[in-house]
């Protein structure tokens, strides 16, 4: 951007004249009235952003190898959540998708201080740096993390330790600064060898998706040429509450998204980073191409979705329209598909309002119904098993499906499928009404 | 860093000194001495003080009417009330279309978080489902955006006292792509018992308080812009940060600094930016004491309004607790 005494005529500027040229290639939509708010557009000129590292830590398994073998034996993830995370006495729910952590993992930080997310996130980092053929974070101009809980577990710490005894106590000054997400991600950067900004994106349930989608646009704009970005979340006990206490979580431990009588979701935790590189930059080869990011909110309720699924039609509309694609060269959608009423219904019904005619082709699975809804982390995490899919050339199942609900009309995906998948899209929707959707294609190996 | 150039073009503030920008200005300018209070905590008394500033109690026409509001933690209404007038201060009677919300904290709703955790402990079948989603990070932002019906790009950013500078590089992210033609970028904190403690443990000096301060950026418009910025200069320990922070002092007429009254923390600051002059300096923390996730905010709420009143730069010193340093020259 320039100076004020550079700049000029507002009407005339770089800027201006591109949201001129893309108001005019925004279609009007006969599902969801014309949206407010813009994005980019197919542009010749646009940036092509290479995928050329990705990570991935799930309840699945530690690494791409682990979740693929996993994905093709259409194996859940769901166990009792052990005692040494928290106890459940009282909830409702009592399982959840839980990773199991190498013994050891060496960390920069204080053992009893490296939150169990940060322990995921960089096995994800070391991944994605070893298939990027990097040891270190050198040569990155941009860190964009998603958490919605950040290490959560040490603030609990912090609090239970503090209502115990009104004194001062040793150790609280490391908990508060650990409990701080960025803190814990700064030492790993610190050992990964790298110095630069650090974003930590909190959007609920989109983070994750959210610090991809920024990262794109951070390249696009011309502000970097190479970001790392990706999500996390552990479990934690005040989130598993929280959700029980919404009543969203399945008291049977089993989540069933898209099926007629699903009761709920289940927790699961993860971790998820990509290195997205400009083209002319790219100093490894490509997994695949990000095309497309959208994100908008949705106004209707802090923690329910609007019915008709509108920010969601808006962001799927927005993002395949910046890929240049329409619906109908979608192959494949892993879904925000939690599990509950109200959010199922609404992504099916937008799925079918943005794609149309073409709703019945589009294969669509709910990956949550395998792992659980890793919240911070799901976006990342599920962007990655986008990747996979176009790498591999598969879909991934969505599990535990009974009778399907007549909201239902696209190819719901119920078993491991061997299928072409050239575009594959990815919806993530959070609380606070935070609707992200990322379009990413094949690249041929 | 492309944030050179965003133009702010509104600003809005609550703060200890009252609910609008001017009222900390004038604080600020006078160096009021703010009231301190002794932060109450639940259950037993500690056997420390615990000093904190609080907001003062909303004034009629700053209480925001709209059902979302109804049981929000405080944060959302400083924001809430710093963003309204940052848009009337721009010249904005309805909330523009195409608007974009950053919304930068270090804690966020830390009252609804510690009390829902005691509902947890306590017995976990009876935790509040009405107070969990106000707990989420993002549940600010969300209200801000209900309230102005912002169904654009809403984003939450969590990190260090100066993370709105990240914020403001955003903001210029989506204001070049046409992600949104113009960005609210806000900081927010609210006191609590926790935070307030936690702060004492970093120095027993320090004071806790609480507000929000926001700016209305846009590519172009009348506001001063940001001309320079020193950063991030990323550290990994303080005395990485004390080695760093020379390079932040740019020169100007007016200073907004870091300083916290606390010696031993001011020093490397004052080091820093000894060898420029300036017509004018002001310590708002001096006044205010610590917000954390607002504190840089309001800096540049107060660089802005002195920018525009007295015509001329003003440097903001922003060295940061924990990542990264930053200063940049408004004018």
């Amino acid at each position: 951007m320039k100076s004020t005494a550079e700049a000029p005529p507002p009407d005339q500027t770089e800027f201006a004249v591109r949201i001129r040229e893309a108001k005019s290639r925004v279609p009007h939509s006969s599902v969801s009235p014309p949206p407010r708010f813009l994005f980019l557009v197919p542009d010749s000129n646009l940036q092509r952003i290479a995928i050329t590292g990705a990570g991935i830590v799930s309840p699945l398994g530690i690494g791409w190898k682990a979740n693929e073998a996993s994905f093709e034996a259409d194996r859940m993830a769901f166990r009792p959540v052990p005692p040494e995370l928290f106890g459940v006495e009282g909830f409702v729910a009592k399982t959840a998708g839980i990773v199991d952590l190498p013994p050891k993992v060496p960390m920069p930080i204080k053992t009893c201080y490296a939150d169990r997310g940060s322990v995921m996130l960089m096995l994800a980092l070391r991944e994605a740096l070893a298939q990027s053929g990097r040891s270190t974070m050198e040569g990155i101009d941009a860190v964009i993390i998603g958490t919605s809980a950040g290490a959560m577990s040490l603030g609990e710490t912090y609090f239970e330790t503090a209502v115990s005894d009104p004194g001062r106590h040793r150790r609280q000054l490391s908990r508060a600064e650990h409990y701080q997400p960025q803190r814990q991600m700064n030492e790993i950067a610190a050992e990964l060898g790298w110095r630069g900004p650090i974003i930590i994106v909190s959007n609920a349930c989109a983070s994750g998706a959210n610090a991809i989608g920024w990262g794109v646009e951070m390249i696009r704009s011309g502000r970097a040429k190479r970001v790392l970005a990706g999500g996390y979340d552990a479990l934690a006990k005040l989130v598993f509450a929280g959700f029980d206490s919404l009543k969203a979580l399945a008291p049977s431990g089993i989540p069933r998204p898209f099926d007629a009588a699903r009761d709920g979701l289940a927790l699961g935790e993860g971790a998820a980073v990509m290195i997205l590189e400009a083209e002319e930059v790219r100093q490894a080869d490509a997994l695949a191409d990000v095309t497309g990011y959208a994100t908008a909110t949705d106004l209707h309720h802090l923690t329910q979705p609007d019915p008709l699924g509108n920010a969601a039609i808006r962001t799927m509309t927005q993002a395949t329209l910046q890929s240049g694609l329409t619906p109908a060269d979608i192959d494949y959608i892993n879904s925000h598909g939690t599990g509950t009423p109200f959010n199922d219904v609404a992504e099916a019904q937008a799925i079918a309002a943005w794609a149309g005619e073409a709703t019945s082709r589009i294969a669509v699975s709910s990956t949550k119904s395998a792992m659980g809804h890793l919240l911070g982390g799901a976006g990342a995490v599920e962007a990655v098993i986008c990747l996979m899919a176009l790498r591999g050339q598969w879909m991934p199942a969505s599990l535990n499906v009974r009778e399907v609900d007549p909201a239902v009309k696209f190819d719901l995906v119920r078993t491991f499928r061997r299928a072409k998948v050239e575009h594959a899209l990815t919806n993530s929707f959070g609380f606070g009404g935070t609707n992200a959707t990322l379009v990413m294609k094949r690249r041929s190996a | 860093m492309n944030a050179i150039g965003l133009h702010i073009n509104g600003v809005g503030a609550v703060s200890a000194a009252g609910w609008s920008s001017e009222e900390l200005l004038r604080a600020v300018r006078d160096k009021v001495e703010l009231p301190v209070t002794n932060c109450p905590r639940p259950g037993a008394e500690r056997p420390w003080p615990c000093p904190v500033r609080t907001v003062p109690p909303a004034p009629p026409e700053k209480q925001v009417r709209h059902p979302r509001f109804r049981r929000v933690s405080a944060i959302s209404r400083y924001a809430a009330a710093a963003c309204l007038e940052a848009l009337k201060d721009a010249g904005f009677d309805t909330p523009p279309p195409r608007l974009g919300i950053l919304f930068v904290m270090m804690n966020g709703c830390v009252n609804y978080t510690g009390r829902f955790y005691q509902e947890v402990l306590d017995n976990p079948a009876q935790a509040s489902p009405l107070i969990f989603p106000e707990t989420v990070f993002n549940a600010p932002a969300s209200h801000i955006a209900a309230l102005l019906g912002a169904d654009g790009a809403v984003t939450t950013i969590i990190g260090n006292s100066n993370a709105i500078m990240e914020a403001l590089d955003m903001a210029a992210v989506w204001l070049s792509c046409g992600v949104c033609d113009h960005c609210l970028v806000v900081g927010a904190e609210e006191c609590d018992w926790l935070s307030a403690e936690a702060l004492t443990y970093y120095h027993e000096a320090h004071i806790a308080t609480e507000g929000a301060g926001a700016l209305l950026v846009s590519a172009t418009g009348k506001g001063p812009s940001i001309q320079r910025i020193a950063g991030p200069l990323p550290f990994h320990s303080w005395k990485e940060r004390g080695e760093l922070i020379p390079q932040l002092a740019l020169p100007a007429s007016i200073l907004i600094d870091d300083h916290n009254g606390i010696a031993k923390h001011d020093a490397a600051e004052a080091a820093a930016w000894s060898q420029l002059t300036f017509q004018a300096r002001h310590s708002p923390k001096k006044l205010l004491g610590e917000s954390m996730g607002a504190s840089a905010a309001l800096q540049l709420v107060l660089a802005t309004l002195e920018s525009r009143d007295q015509k001329t730069s003003v440097a903001v010193s922003m060295p940061g607790c924990n990542t990264a340093a930053y200063a940049c020259v408004l004018g």
